[in-house]
């Protein structure tokens, strides 16, 4: 399972970015993503924010599930009410992350056993989606007090360090 | 009517670019009024070619490889290639550039798609009045260059030519190898007039541009698939790469072609991908049209099964009756040549007397067409022709353009002969006599309208009362109930089709249907009423087979049932709640894709399948757009098609969103940062085969989309992606750049000149751009995304080497090389 979080400003403008593994059975909490995975995961995510203008009418909650998927990827999709998302990609199956940039993107079906049971391993499953709905209500705590500091411009670059030790805290605590 | 369509075809094709008939398509209100007086020009199709047939040689001849190449690649050639000739200010270019485009299907894609994405685009309005009328009806399906025009011309009836060898003499007299098989083969492609069919419900309609396939007696025979077994598969995949590899000669043609030709301002291919992001790519199209222009005759579909067939003889022949009886022989199940088992023996036999105009003896042919008519009826046609060959020089002689429609292996034996030959070899284009054209014309309106068109009615009527109708009833139902019963209780059914389904089923045990079993016949009907547009009774047969082939665990005829019935599905006007019609749909695409792909292996299938059935979902609007790249993905995820059919499906997913419109000023439900995705990952697989070309243009595509986007800033504040556009820019650049400079550097023509000038620089300039993208990156971004000024005029200022000597130039030469 690999990890990338990004909340994406009101123009379209990453706030901020975080790449993580999963800790849970046996992660090391880093991310495995393919060699070309870090521009294609900037590039996939952005496509998503289609899906999520289109989807965030449809639904009164703030949290909008996985709202696509794009090979082997999932986007799940948390909205702010000051129309910031938090969008978070995984991919279930840290040795098919190949990518299809290299167009190389079987559907690996031949997942292990082992991580079956693990979170994530069936992205839409309610536990998965629980899981994600928990990191994203502890990322959405720590977010309105990183906005709540004086200094802090509104729509920018969140550059606090604390909180993204608080978000890779909750990475570890949910993921 | 005869007399001004003449006219037309002599007039000289030069002055006029664009004919007529090809604007008159595009509005759907004047396309009803103006149905009329393209009638006198009947043969659009026919006359179109004959522009680039006459100017590209001369043209070509300067700069390109080869002035003969020039009119085998004429489908695609975009503008690159016709550009010396037009060194128009860029106010003028957008129209100087596309009159002398040669294919018509990029000069009318382009112009016809924004009309097509007002009727289908908009949530509120278009949906309803697509949903209304047929696919069929709308103005994309008159296009040749659409998919949906492809498909529906594709579909066509076939029409064996079975002609003696005196007959075959003349035309190869002629100057035509193939025989009258290839003299006969274009004037299918557009039959001249309207053609007045009638369907089952008795309701006649009568459509333009009625299309028969000549195809050659026994030409493209396939194995069931018991019998063939793993060459099956083998054989389905060498079609595909042959589909490739002819794709990526038209690709490496205008690869060549932009090397070659010298740049002018207006014409860079950033300016090329500005046009139209909805328009289909002239590669695209031709992908498609060599998929579906070699229909194998194969058992388990009988598009491709003989409608008629068509002995001829000519007057040369000392013994003509006998000679057509000898012919006739031939095609019978008994004869040497005659049809497999699960194909209809029973088909039209049409005869025709080729009179040779120049030796023969009129009143001697009069007399024995007179005999002819005797002894086989009414199907019999006299046709006269001179027996010398045409050539470009005599008055009255007309190019005759090349088939649409020739095979993917055909072309490319085409294209291997040209390169084999050099440069030195003749123009292929074929002359003929303008009163042979004419002749041929006659005949091949009156052989439809009068023989080919009424007997597929009479089939259609007298299958479906026999045996369709039987099966429908209740009576019908039960009977394929107690089938299935049966079935169920002989518990030797299993695996094999042994003895078990001996009694119960019409599934032969060496994997076919014979032609009289009732699920032949119906597959034949359901076929028949498809190629006559008669949506409805084809949806209904393919229903009942589907559920037929299935019990019977025929899964090539499965497969085959379940395509066919999503596509006249997707075809018909639509009167079932799209929820659910959808879901219909895609359950028997999954199911057709399956059991092509997995259970026969038949990757040929699967990807027709797919991309028909992407295409077709695609001009439904709406979720239809959403479905359809879920099959694109599919396709890619699968891994179905080649390098060259990767990138250029990635390309067609990208206009698949491009095509969503969105609701309101915000765009609400438009897919415009996917459609920008696709167009980079499609400009990255090009890159990785080397068309820069085509890269630059997806990545200008995508720099389009981005700049609609209500931020108009794209993805360049992801640091990540935005460097990798930065890099891809370059990588086109680098792989541009230099065949840029080649051409402008110098006045040279045959490239050996430029070997020796200077290279500083372009070690120079790179490193410039280097630092450049080091020092200042936000506002390399910015030139990257906003309306390249940057772009167009980077590659126009590049350095002064040419191909060959980049290899050895600096070191950033070398590195981007290696790409390029």
């Amino acid at each position: 399972m690999s990890y990338y979080f990004a909340i994406i400003g009101t123009q379209d403008n990453p706030l901020f970015e975080h790449e993580f593994g999963t800790s849970k059975q046996g992660g090391d909490g880093q991310a495995h993503f393919g060699e070309q995975a870090r521009h294609l995961n900037q590039f996939v995510l952005h496509s998503s924010l289609d899906i999520v203008e289109e989807v965030q009418w449809t639904t009164g909650q703030l949290y909008l599930k996985v709202i696509d998927k794009f090979f082997t990827s999932y986007i799940s999709c948390f909205m702010t009410g000051g129309n910031v998302k938090f969008l978070l990609l995984h991919q279930p199956n840290a040795t098919a992350a190949s990518v299809p940039g290299a167009g190389a993107s079987g559907a690996s079906t031949s997942s292990a056993s082992r991580s079956s049971t693990a979170v994530g391993a069936n992205p839409t499953s309610p536990q998965t989606e629980e899981a994600i709905k928990n990191f994203f209500y502890e990322v959405y705590d720590n977010y309105v007090k990183a906005i709540m500091n004086p200094f802090y411009k509104v729509n920018t670059e969140i550059r606090s360090p604390v909180f993204r030790q608080r978000v890779a805290a909750a990475g570890r605590k949910y993921l | 009517m005869q007399a001004p369509d003449d006219a037309h075809l002599t007039r000289d094709p030069t002055v006029q670019p664009l004919p007529p008939a090809a604007s008159a398509v595009r509005l759907p209100k004047a396309r009803q009024s103006l149905a009329s007086d393209t009638h006198p020009l009947a043969q659009p199709e026919a006359s179109l070619p004959h522009v680039p047939a006459l100017t590209m040689p001369l043209r070509e001849r300067r700069h390109t490889p080869s002035a003969a190449a020039a009119s085998l690649f004429r489908s695609t050639l975009t503008p690159p290639a016709s550009r010396s000739a037009s060194p128009a200010p860029s106010s003028l270019s957008a129209s100087s550039l596309r009159s002398p485009t040669s294919s018509p299907s990029t000069m009318t894609s382009a112009t016809t798609l924004p009309l097509a994405g007002s009727v289908f685009g908009s949530l509120a309005s278009g949906a309803s009045s697509s949903k209304a009328q047929s696919l069929a009806d709308t103005p994309a399906a008159d296009d040749p260059g659409e998919p949906l025009g492809l498909l529906l011309r594709s579909f066509v009836p076939h029409v064996a030519v079975h002609a003696s060898d005196d007959a075959d003499g003349l035309a190869r007299d002629k100057g035509f190898s193939g025989g009258l098989w290839e003299l006969l083969r274009p004037f299918g492609e557009r039959v001249q007039g309207r053609i007045v069919v009638r369907d089952s419900n008795g309701a006649a309609r009568s459509w333009d541009g009625f299309a028969v396939r000549f195809v050659r007696f026994g030409e493209g025979l396939e194995d069931p698939e018991a019998t063939a077994g793993a060459a099956q598969g083998s054989a389905s995949e060498k079609m595909l790469s042959q589909v490739e590899a002819v794709v990526e000669r038209h690709l490496r043609f205008a690869e060549e072609a932009y090397v070659g030709s010298p740049p002018s301002p207006s014409a860079t291919p950033t300016r090329e991908g500005f046009e139209d992001a909805q328009a289909t790519s002239p590669y695209y199209a031709l992908y498609l049209r060599r998929l579906l222009s070699g229909i194998p005759l194969s058992s388990h579909e009988s598009f491709a099964h003989p409608v008629a067939c068509v002995m001829a003889i000519s007057s040369r022949n000392p013994a003509p009756i006998d000679a057509l009886q000898r012919l006739y022989r031939e095609t019978t199940s008994q004869g040497a040549r005659g049809l497999p088992p699960w194909a209809d023996g029973d088909y039209l036999r049409y005869y025709v007397l080729v009179h040779d105009e120049e030796n023969g003896d009129i009143a001697k042919s009069m007399a024995l067409f007179d005999q002819m008519k005797r002894h086989f009826g009414l199907h019999c046609h006299l046709l006269r022709l001179r027996s010398t060959q045409s050539a470009e020089t005599d008055d009255d002689s007309i190019p005759l353009p090349r088939s649409d429609w020739m095979t993917a292996a055909e072309e490319l034996a085409d294209i291997e002969a040209v390169d084999a030959r050099g440069d030195d070899v003749e123009d292929p284009t074929r002359y003929i006599f303008e009163s042979d054209a004419t002749a041929i014309r006659t005949f091949v309106r009156e052989m439809v309208a009068q023989s080919v068109v009424p007997t597929m009615e009479r089939n259609i009527s007298v299958w479906n009362d026999q045996v369709a109708s039987r099966r429908r009833g209740l009576s019908g139902r039960f009977m394929s109930l107690s089938k299935r019963w049966t079935a169920f209780g002989s518990s030797g059914r299993g695996g094999s089709a042994g003895s078990g389904s001996g009694s119960s089923s019409n599934y032969d045990a060496a994997g076919f249907y014979r032609a009289d079993a009732p699920e032949a016949v119906m597959r034949r009907l359901a076929d028949y009423a498809f190629m006559l547009h008669d949506w409805k009774l084809a949806m209904s047969t393919y229903d009942l087979l589907r559920t037929d082939f299935q019990n019977d665990r025929a899964w090539r005829y499965h497969a085959a049932a379940n395509e066919m019935c999503a596509l006249a599905l997707l075809i018909m006007p639509q009167s079932m709640s799209s929820r659910t019609r959808l879901e219909t749909i895609t359950q028997m695409l999954e199911q057709a894709v399956y059991s092509y792909h997995i259970r026969c292996g038949s990757l040929y299938g699967a990807v027709r399948c797919t991309l028909l059935a992407l295409e077709l979902l695609r001009l439904r609007d709406g979720s239809g757009i959403d479905e359809a790249v879920r099959w694109g993905v599919r396709t890619l995820e699968s891994r179905m098609t080649g390098p060259v059919g990767e990138a250029l499906l990635r390309e067609r997913l990208a206009v698949c969103y491009a095509s969503k419109a969105g609701a309101g000023s915000q765009a609400w439900g438009s897919r415009r940062r996917k459609s920008a995705l696709w167009s980079v990952l499609a400009a990255e697989s090009w890159v990785a085969q080397a068309k820069h070309v085509q890269a630059q243009r997806c990545l200008a595509a995508a720099r389009q989309m981005y700049a609609l986007l209500p931020e108009e800033r794209g993805v360049q504040r992801f640091g990540a992606a935005s460097d990798f556009l930065a890099h891809l820019h370059e990588r086109i650049k680098a792989g541009l750049g230099p065949e840029m400079a080649s051409a402008q550097g110098s006045t040279f023509l045959g490239g050996a000149s430029g070997a020796g000038q200077p290279t500083e620089g372009a070690g120079e300039l790179v490193v410039d751009e280097e630092s450049e993208t080091l020092g200042a990156k936000r506002s390399r971004r910015a030139s990257l995304i906003g309306p390249p000024p940057g772009g167009g005029a980077g590659i126009e200022t590049a350095p002064l080497s040419n191909l060959q000597n980049a290899g050895v130039s600096g070191g950033e030469g070398v590195r981007h090389d290696g790409f390029g």
